[in-house]
């Protein structure tokens, strides 16, 4: 039995290593661009490190381009996305899980929002843009962050039916017997056992919500309502590409959903392979 | 509503009406919301079909006239190809990468949390923003600035720049790496999620009976993981249609029509060519499309059925 583990275990660290660097270097390339002064950027070689490391292209980014109100925009929406979509989740998913419901309903619901999921969002955008603009809504937040709770819908429905059906009933039967009504079982018992499962979802769809650029490049057109995608994407394609700013743009738009998932990673691993995994 | 009401077992039937208390209950929380959601999604799709037979100023009725313009028009053809390309490059590369990753760590980390650790990491791609990895591919790929000329030159690879992104050749499979750099982690979470459900003594059993590595894999880690692999191929296919975000920022669908997915032609029909008949008709088109194979698929998928 060992010698036949033998050969895997020669290929598996320079496969390791190989792999290590095909992820790290491209995001190191993307740090070490963001710190390098434009003067820098215009020698003759490519240099492979920043030699003289400066937060010029950041306050560049923030401040002289005005990125931080875009910045600004996207936590904004973000945040009441994610609230909206956790709402609308619990209302469906509580009675999904919590309430003797005929089972055609359950498996029904489960399935729709399943089926959402796989709709292109190109096939939708185009119909919602002419929704936004009859009612007005086109480059304001809140037709973005009406969108985006929809857009999540389907998964936070499908985490939190998961997280919901694994606390067990008998805990909230209890809680009746003494009296309790369902709203208080709800608030006293479910709520801080669920606690885990919101938050893991709440942070996936925050990272998703931050990540979308289609609906926000379409329904939006100035600082008022632009996510900070839009602008990412600005810095990319005008005329004459300044390497260092757009780097630093890149940065900051990675490093929030980074963060949050090395903080939450616990939490969210368990809802991230929900569905996939435990449903077999 | 902090005070305590007393109320009897919710399990008990009330006999009077065709449902039960807890019935009416979920009812009453379901219905709002999932009209509210009926209405949000299928009114956007009644006006699209709408649009789809007017004319592009929506004053009169033109019948099927968008929908032959839509089909007539060579570019959606080179568009449906593009995609073509795109899946047959990135999902047998993305589904034999991550299962190799799998199977490599399933057999060769043994100790728990560096299991733990590469699971995260394998985590993190899938949720950084699109457009930022499409910034750093352009930082590697492009002409001037790209480190990847840069390195290839500096160890003799190659001894002129390549335009990777704006030659024909180079573009397609440049914009599929960064897609395969993305979701080749998701591949590899599932199946090795998938790896662990195998019974251990099924394996152990086999190796007593002298099974090789391969008749291992053949005989019995296969069987576990293919509901998972089409579940695979069914959520990755569906996500070939929803590329949109890197290619953009990297050859926005060039050179020429090289690149130009349907994401990205169904975007220029409608905002670069106004012609929102066409677009509308298109946007029929995918999402009936789309709604057809997913009620032919769904059924071999592995979810809860119950």
């Amino acid at each position: 039995m060992r010698r036949r583990r033998h050969p895997w275990r020669i290929l598996a660290i320079p496969i390791f290593a190989v792999i290590g660097i095909l992820y790290a270097f491209p995001l190191y390339w993307l740090l070490a661009t963001s710190l390098k002064s434009k003067a820098e950027l215009y020698q003759a070689t490519l240099t492979l490190y920043p030699q003289a490391p400066t937060l010029q292209p950041y306050v560049s980014v923030l401040v002289e381009r005005g990125f931080w109100v875009l910045l600004r925009n996207s936590v904004v929406v973000c945040t009441l996305s994610v609230v909206i979509a956790l709402i609308l989740g619990l209302l469906i998913t509580y009675p999904i899980t919590r309430l003797e419901i005929s089972p055609r309903v359950r498996v029904g619901i489960l399935n729709w929002a399943l089926s959402l999921r796989f709709l292109p969002p190109i096939a939708v955008v185009v119909p919602y843009f002419a929704v936004v603009r009859t009612l007005g809504l086109y480059d304001q937040p809140q037709a973005l962050i009406l969108i985006y709770s929809l857009l999540n819908l389907p998964f936070t429905i499908w985490m939190l039916k998961g997280f919901l059906s694994e606390i067990p009933r008998e805990l909230e039967e209890a809680a009746f017997t003494d009296g309790a009504g369902r709203w208080t079982a709800f608030r006293l018992v479910l709520l801080p056992l669920a606690w885990p499962g919101l938050f893991a979802a709440a942070v996936i769809v925050f990272t998703f919500t931050w990540s979308e650029f289609l609906f926000a490049l379409i329904l939006t057109s100035t600082p008022n309502a632009q996510t900070f995608p839009v602008g990412v994407q600005g810095l990319v394609t005008q005329f004459e590409v300044i390497w260092n700013d757009m780097a630093a743009a890149g940065t900051i738009a990675l490093a929030l959903p980074l963060v949050l998932m090395v903080l939450a990673r616990r939490y969210v691993i368990a809802g991230l392979t929900f569905g996939v995994v435990r449903e077999k | 509503m902090a005070n305590v009401t007393v109320r009897p077992a919710p399990l008990a039937r009330a006999g009077a009406g065709r449902f039960t208390r807890q019935e009416r209950l979920a009812y009453k929380m379901l219905a709002p919301v999932l009209g509210a959601i009926l209405v949000v999604v299928t009114y956007p799709f009644l006006l699209a079909l709408l649009q789809s037979l007017q004319d592009a100023a929506g004053h009169e009725f033109v019948g099927l006239r968008n929908y032959v313009n839509a089909l007539v028009n060579p570019l959606l053809y080179e568009a449906l190809a593009a995609t073509g390309i795109y899946a047959s490059l990135v999902l047998p590369t993305e589904i034999l990468l991550g299962l190799g990753f799998a199977l490599l760590v399933h057999r060769t980390v043994r100790n728990s949390a560096w299991r733990a650790l590469l699971f995260v990491m394998a985590t993190i791609p899938l949720v950084l923003p699109p457009i930022a990895v499409g910034v750093i591919a352009r930082l590697i790929y492009a002409p001037g600035y790209g480190v990847l000329n840069h390195l290839l030159i500096v160890t003799g690879v190659i001894r002129d720049e390549i335009n990777w992104l704006g030659q024909p050749a180079t573009a397609m499979p440049a914009v599929a790496s960064v897609d395969i750099w993305q979701w080749t982690p998701f591949v590899y979470l599932v199946l090795f999620s998938g790896l662990l459900t195998v019974p251990r003594e099924e394996i152990e059993a086999a190796q007593v009976d002298g099974a090789s590595g391969w008749d291992q894999f053949w005989h019995i880690e296969l069987n576990y993981l293919r509901p998972l692999l089409l579940l695979i191929v069914f959520f990755r296919l569906a996500d070939v249609l929803r590329v949109f975000d890197h290619v953009f920022v990297l050859t926005g669908g060039g050179p020429g029509n090289t690149t130009q997915l349907l994401s990205l032609y169904l975007y220029r029909i409608e905002f670069k060519y106004f012609d929102s008949g066409q677009a509308a008709a298109l946007a029929v088109m995918v999402l009936v499309g789309v709604s057809i194979a997913y009620s032919l698929v769904t059924r071999l998928l592995p979810v809860e059925r119950r």
